[in-house]
């Protein structure tokens, strides 16, 4: 039986870097190369050594697809190419590959500023990666080879993002990577035909959230800001970047519009005018509202934001400042958060995960005594907000996309188990679907039931129709032939053709079935009643009596004689062709039921 | 371990312990872990058990947890096994039973916790971790848990499997080698205990009719063959080779590849590549029998030993030439030239039914090409290949891939029909085609292998990764061409050639697709670089377009191509205006104003790749002396740090540092002081001279405010560069002798100056920002008050910091256990939140 088969190296009950192997129709296929990083060492990567025991990697595996730019999902891929050696095609969106340059070299300055770093990629092999890379249209179908071909569909999340459907002979999967089943303030929402894939692999980060509007998380964060600001107080947002930073950039800009506020809103690097830039390029990506509005006023330009200078750190009075990395653990935004962590008018908003150790780690788990390089101690008397602002699609988002696609089955990951238990559990219920949520290593093998195009001869079409009903649509028609299967095709013929074809030589078939009937005349008055009898009954068909005193309804032959040992018991011996089945188990049938009295 | 930490750590493990606090972070509970095993690596006594009981109770709590979180109880698992790592402490958490509650039978291992795998995971490690001593060995084989690993080994998770698979081979070793009384011989073969379970278990398993226990101890066997290359290997595999070589025989058994991965192990240990006979014999047997592409391995492994029985690697080498080899034959029949193998060693109908097969055809060749150029790429090559052959072969591979040969013979016609456009082949056959060109014996065929790769370069279908390795041979086969060409007066075909590059590469400069223009352009650079001593080559460049549209991309949309611009123009420098004698030097080629272009890179371009290049194509212009005079060098260098200094890109910075460290010794050697080696020795007078006046270089370039700003550069690397810059600068200016006297600053203004210097950068470099007004009165171009901030300045204690890393307060075990404290009663859901 055919089989799926999926092998999670990482985001397999867990949401640290995915990456998940699938084989689907004889073709091996990677999905997202993510990264972990709370790791420096070796940790941080999947480990690739469990893709092929035997032969190379780019012989073993058909592509790999990077669902969109975020570094869990995209971080190892220079690793992979350029360091342990994959050298096949790569798919991405043309956003993502575009942008995801800029996160790896983002990361990869982290990694050089640690000692002891090594096995980490350079500037010259994230742009050797990307030129590997084959940039995907959403909706345009892309033959990955003769078998095999992939699609992609719009998935929110981020700019780019994609669900990708993959298809080998007459079996799919779709991969939703990230994504958001609600628009946002500069995306859609994440959409898919009706596709029924064998399977769904999709993320469940947020499995058991119903999230509250992300509108109220923005309100809040906007007055946050503005009472820091009114308050003479400056607010730092460490950030990375690019993505929340765009998100944050239009909620303020058009807020300090709204309400006339004269404070400064500064970006801190050269990066993030690039990424901006990329923003305007892709516009079409983006939700509808900013498309629109594009047409009067480009969104990405800003007016109230400008360059950040070091210097501004220690000019008096308000101010707010996106300032890279999001962390807080190198670089300029910690080096603002020194200047400012002393006055309690300051605030710093984080608005994404922070990795153990990071100065932003600390300072969300409530620590106020912080010790710097140099046994320096930093007390931190400026206020500290988290706030959430991932766009993931909820549980009632999931179920919302498990009924827009309709898969056959459904396979969770991205996400923590107890989370996915609930999930899986409710999935299995509403959709009467199997759920599986493979642990990492863990494989999970799903047999299909594939449908298999076969050609039909003409011949036989012909034939099938002219004794049958018209053909139709909704209703399936059972139709005998001979399969002949050769050279990877499958065509349905008739027995005459196939045998010329083949060159083989007719054998007849003959099913027989003894009878026995209490009749105690002789063997040829018992013959009399037995035609008389199904002449009656069979009105349609040609029923004979033979002169031999055997009798035929079509092909079946009927004798009588009498039981060797007991005169008063006929033996009726009921002989039929293969293509008299019906017929002959129905006559037989019949016969056992015994002659009427009657007659 | 500090007393900080001891204080620590009881609240720690009482907070993981707790059932009602949220999870830890995973990461944490690996570092935690990190740290107890470089606690423990060196010290074997039990002191850090009886200093910390909580260690001990927290095993003890987890234990009786009803329902222990997953997470948590494999982390105790792997715990216990790095504390039980020693004798010592494996009796001291046995007084306890610790150890068999842990691993034993009544432990996780029969609860319904066992069915999630980060617990299995967790025991298997647990055990490997303990087993380095008898006692562990004993504890493990007696209370019947090494059932449990022989069962693991078909677990269901791959990481659990072949952990378990390690863990055996280890308790295999450690059994023989620690317990082994005298040496194992086959005639009186007296294995130790559990050496003796896992060796029955792995008879059993290969008798067994079950596959995947064949394959599990297949594994197992590669594996310790692999690793352990003691003697008693020998006699292991004299008890099973009977049945591994009935596995080659028999169709029934799957295990092709993990055979051939076994006896390639097995050739590459010293136990069996000595031996006669059997070992060897067993592996023709295997090069014979298994398929091309599961013998491939096996044989490209043979071909990299030294020490092999020369039929052995015939055989290995017939695997590999004869596909190549009925790619010749496929191609033109009867054979117009040798071809790879002698036809009475080749039975060629297993590979010439793979290659006509739409299935295994690209397959077979990808891994036999991959093969071919990791022998390659050895230096020293232990087999003559025949490389004219070869390249022949590679050549009509390269042709059935782009459609330019469509052979008669129906095998050709089929594998060219499979072959075309086949980006997977092309690539593959360019890569060995590069590494081919190290080898010598091809330059027969030179001419039709640049009709090869020009067709490639020139045809539209050339997919962007398949140019790039078209590029790379080409850019090999030219330096070959030109090395030839010099030797024997064939420089009308190299010159044809030349140009006939040049013309293709012009229509690529132009391409739509960025990959393809930045291939181009480093094309172009590594031909400089290997080529521009070459006359030919230089006129053939300079007489095309190709300069011109290169200087054109400079204002490429996309900065990786100015980048590459950037580099390109840098190098066509070297053989217009920077050549000794030019050969073309028409007024196109104008100095100032590709120095002015560059320029206007490093201070407009909004993105670093670009800036980067010029930095770097600056500094390689000043190493190369190109720059000119010192004097229009140190205008050119004090104008290039003013533009950087200020640059949002760190390694812009950087290379602005470096660029700064060159122009020094430059400058220091060319005036004589003592750094540079070929200097005159100069008079204790003349050395004094040189020393002002290049100390006045450097105060009139501004070299000294960008090296002092930079020590409070955000971006440490900046400031850890500059640092080593001044020391070395401070080397050069004050013999260590005289240093001490130049302590203390004084009263007079310019030491008030310096002393707040000293004073802002001891407050923590990347605390402050350098004050942009040239800071209470510190003259940075007064060469007297540099000299005396150089010689006041504690240096070494800023180096000292600065090389702390960024992450050392990350990495201190105190504010790992500070950071899971603090978690404790919050509720995280930031985790999730990754992005």
């Amino acid at each position: 039986m055919p089989e799926i088969k999926v092998t999670p190296l990482g985001a397999g009950q867990d949401v640290g870097r995915s990456c998940i192997l699938v084989s689907i129709a004889g073709k091996n296929v990677m999905l997202d190369c993510g990264m972990h990083m709370g790791y420096n060492d070796d940790r941080r990567f999947p480990d690739f050594s469990y893709i092929t025991q035997n032969g190379r990697l780019t012989d073993f595996l058909d592509c790999v697809i990077i669902s969109h730019f975020h570094l869990d999902h995209c971080g190892a891929l220079p690793y992979f190419s350029e360091m342990v050696g994959y050298d096949g095609p790569i798919y991405m969106t043309h956003p993502t590959k575009a942008i995801c340059p800029i996160l790896l070299e983002d990361y990869r300055k982290i990694t050089v500023d640690k000692k002891g770093e090594t096995n980490f990629f350079t500037s010259q092999m994230i742009k050797d990666c990307m030129k590997k890379v084959v940039a995907v249209h959403l909706h345009q179908t892309v033959q990955v080879d003769e078998e095999l071909e992939i699609k992609a569909y719009y998935a929110g999340h981020v700019l780019g993002a994609a669900m990708f459907q993959i298809k080998a002979g007459c079996e799919s999967v779709v991969y939703t990577g990230d994504y958001n089943m609600t628009p946002d303030r500069h995306l859609g929402a994440a959409w898919i035909d009706k596709c029924r894939p064998d399977l769904l692999i999709s993320e469940s980060t947020y499995a058991t959230t119903i999230r509250d509007s992300k509108r109220c998380r923005e309100r809040d964060f906007l007055k946050k800001v503005h009472e820091t600001v009114e308050r003479g107080g400056k607010v730092l947002i460490p950030v990375f970047a690019l993505g929340r930073a765009q998100e944050l950039c239009i909620l303020l800009e058009t807020f300090w519009e709204r309400m006339n506020l004269k404070a400064p809103i500064y970006f801190s690097t050269g990066l993030t005018e690039k990424a901006n830039h990329y923003y305007k390029l892709f516009i079409t990506w983006t939700n509808q509202k900013i498309r629109k509005t594009f047409v009067q006023r480009n969104m990405f330009e800003f007016k109230h934001i400008k360059a950040f200078d070091r210097a501004f750190a220690d000019n008096p009075g308000p101010m707010v400042v996106f300032a890279t990395p999001g962390m807080l653990h190198a670089g300029q935004s910690l080096q603002i958060f020194r200047k400012w962590a002393g006055n309690e008018k300051n605030m710093v908003i984080m608005p994404g995960y922070c990795v153990q150790g990071t100065v932003g780690h600390k300072i969300l788990s409530g620590q106020r005594k912080l010790e710097m390089e140099g046994r320096q101690i930093l007390e931190v008397k400026m206020q500290v907000e988290y706030m959430s602002f991932s766009a993931h699609a909820d549980a009632k988002g999931i179920m919302q996309l498990i009924r827009q696609a309709e898969p056959r089955n459904v396979l969770l990951v991205h996400g923590e188990a107890k989370k996915m238990e609930f999930l899986k559990q409710k999935i299995e219920q509403e959709f009467h679907v199997n759920c599986y949520m493979p642990a990492n290593g863990e494989t999970t093998t799903i047999f299909t039931n594939p449908s298999i195009p076969v050609d039909i001869s003409l011949g036989l079409l012909k034939r099938e129709t002219a004794i049958g009903l018209l053909p139709d649509v909704k209703k399936p028609k059972l139709m005998h032939g001979t399969l002949i299967m050769k050279d990877n095709s499958f065509r349905l013929v008739s027995p005459e053709q196939a045998l010329k074809e083949l060159g083989l030589a007719e054998h007849q078939l003959r099913f027989t079935c003894r009878v026995h009937i209490q009749d105690p005349r002789k063997e040829h008055e018992t013959v009399l009643r037995v035609y008389n009898h199904l002449k009656g009954v069979l009105k349609d068909y040609s029923v004979q009596h033979l002169p031999d005193g055997s009798i035929t309804v079509e092909s079946i032959l009927i004798q009588a004689t009498a039981h060797s040992e007991d005169q008063g018991t006929k033996v009726l011996l009921v002989s039929w062709t293969y293509q008299d089945e019906e017929l002959g188990s129905y006559l037989t049938s019949l016969l056992k039921k015994g002659l009427p009295q009657s007659t | 371990m500090t007393r900080e930490c001891a204080l620590l750590l009881p609240r720690v493990f009482a907070a993981l312990a707790d059932p009602r606090q949220p999870g830890s972070d995973d990461t944490c509970l690996e570092k935690l872990l990190d740290w107890f095993r470089n606690l423990t690596a060196f010290d074997p006594t039990v002191k850090l058990l009886q200093d910390n009981p909580c260690l001990t109770e927290f095993i003890t709590a987890v234990l009786a947890l009803p329902e222990p979180s997953p997470s948590i109880l494999s982390f105790t698992l792997r715990l216990a096994g790095i504390l039980a790592a020693s004798e010592n402490r494996f009796q001291h958490l046995q007084q306890e039973k610790l150890l068999v509650r842990l691993f034993g039978r009544d432990g996780p291992l029969n609860s319904a916790v066992w069915e999630d795998a980060s617990v299995r995971s967790g025991w298997v490690e647990g055990v490997h971790s303990m087993m380095h001593h008898q006692p562990a060995l004993h504890f493990l084989c007696n209370g019947g848990g090494i059932d449990v690993i022989f069962a693991l080994q078909g677990d269901p998770s791959l990481f659990v499997a072949s952990a378990a698979s390690q863990l055996l081979v280890h308790m295999l070793t450690l059994s023989v080698e620690s317990e082994t009384t005298k040496p194992l011989s086959t005639k009186d073969c007296d294995w130790p205990a559990c050496a003796q379970m896992i060796i029955k278990h792995i008879e059993d398993s290969l008798q067994s009719s079950s596959p995947s226990h064949i394959e599990q101890s297949l594994k197992l066997l590669t594996s310790l063959f692999g690793n352990c290359h003691a003697t008693w290997t020998e006699v292991l595999w004299l008890g099973i080779s009977k049945q591994i070589e009935s596995f080659l025989m028999e169709e029934t058994v799957q295990a092709q590849h993990m055979l051939a991965n076994l006896l390639l192990k097995m050739a590459w240990s010293p136990v069996f590549c000595d031996t006669e006979g059997s070992f060897w014999a067993l592996v023709t047997s295997a090069l014979e029998h298994l398929t091309p592409i599961q013998a491939g391995p096996l044989a490209v492994g043979i071909l990299r030993l030294y020490k092999c029985p020369q039929d052995v690697r015939i055989q290995a080498l017939t695997v590999l030439l004869q596909p190549m080899d009925c790619i010749l034959r496929a191609a033109s029949q009867p054979l117009e030239y040798a071809g790879l193998l002698d036809e009475s060693v080749s039975d060629p109908i297993t590979v010439e039914s793979l290659l006509s097969s739409r299935s295994s055809c690209a397959s077979l060749l990808c891994q036999t090409l991959a093969h071919l150029e990791e022998l390659l790429s050895l230096i020293h090559l232990p087999v003559d290949l025949p490389y004219t052959s070869l390249l022949r072969s590679l050549m009509t591979i390269l042709q059935f891939c782009n459609g330019f040969l469509s052979p008669a013979s129906p095998l050709g016609s089929t594998i060219s029909q499979i072959l075309i456009n086949c980006f997977r082949v092309q690539r593959s056959a360019l890569d060995v085609l590069a590494a081919l060109s190290e080898r010598k014996g091809c330059d027969t065929l030179m001419g039709s292998l640049f009709d090869v790769l020009l067709a490639y370069l020139e045809s539209p279908n050339t997919s962007p990764t398949v140019l790039k390795k078209t590029f790379q041979a080409t850019s090999k086969w030219l330096v070959r061409l030109q090395e030839l060409s010099c030797s024997n007066n064939q420089r009308q075909q190299t010159e044809k050639i030349l140009k006939d590059v040049f013309l293709v590469l012009q229509k690529h400069l132009c391409s739509p697709c960025w990959e393809v223009r930045d291939s181009s352009l480093e094309f172009l650079t590594v031909l400089i670089e290997c080529l521009r001593d070459q006359d030919e080559f230089r006129q053939s460049l300079l007489s095309s377009e190709v300069p011109r549209l290169t200087e054109n991309l400079l204002e490429d949309p996309e900065s990786y191509v100015r980048a590459s611009a950037v580099t390109a123009v840098g190098h066509l420098a070297f053989i217009t205006y920077f050549a000794p004698e030019s050969p073309v030097i028409g007024n196109q080629y104008n100095k100032e104003s590709t120095v002015a272009k560059l320029q206007e890179i490093l201070s407009t371009d909004s993105e670093g790749f670009p800036r980067r290049a010029v930095i770097s194509i600056f500094t390689k212009w000043l190493r190369q002396g190109c720059t000119g005079q010192l004097e229009d060098t140190e205008q050119f260098v004090s104008k290039v740090i003013q533009t950087v200094e200020h640059d949002l890109d760190w390694e812009v910075r950087l290379g602005g540092l470096e660029l700064v460290e060159v122009f020094c010794s430059q400058t220091i050697c060319q005036l004589g002081l003592p750094k540079c080696p070929y200097a005159p020795v100069s008079s204790a007078v003349t050395s004094s001279i040189h020393q002002n006046e290049s100390l006045q270089i450097f105060c009139r370039a501004k070299l000294f405010s960008f090296l002092f700003q930079s020590l409070c550069d955000c971006d440490k690397p900046v400031g850890q560069r500059a640092c080593d810059i001044l020391l070395g600068l401070r080397g050069d200016f004050y013999p260590i002798s005289t240093l001490k006297d130049s302590q203390g600053t004084g009263d007079s203004p310019v030491g008030h100056g310096i002393a707040w210097l000293q004073r802002t950068l001891r407050q923590g470099s990347l605390a402050q920002n350098f004050p942009t007004d040239g800071g209470n009165g510190v003259d940075f171009q007064n060469p007297e008050s540099m000299m005396l901030a150089l010689g006041t300045v504690d240096l070494e204690e800023l180096h000292d910091e600065l090389n702390k890393s960024s992450d050392h307060v990350e990495k201190s075990p105190q504010s790992l256990l500070q950071d899971i404290l603090a978690t404790v009663g919050t509720i995280e859901e930031n985790e999730a939140d990754c992005y």
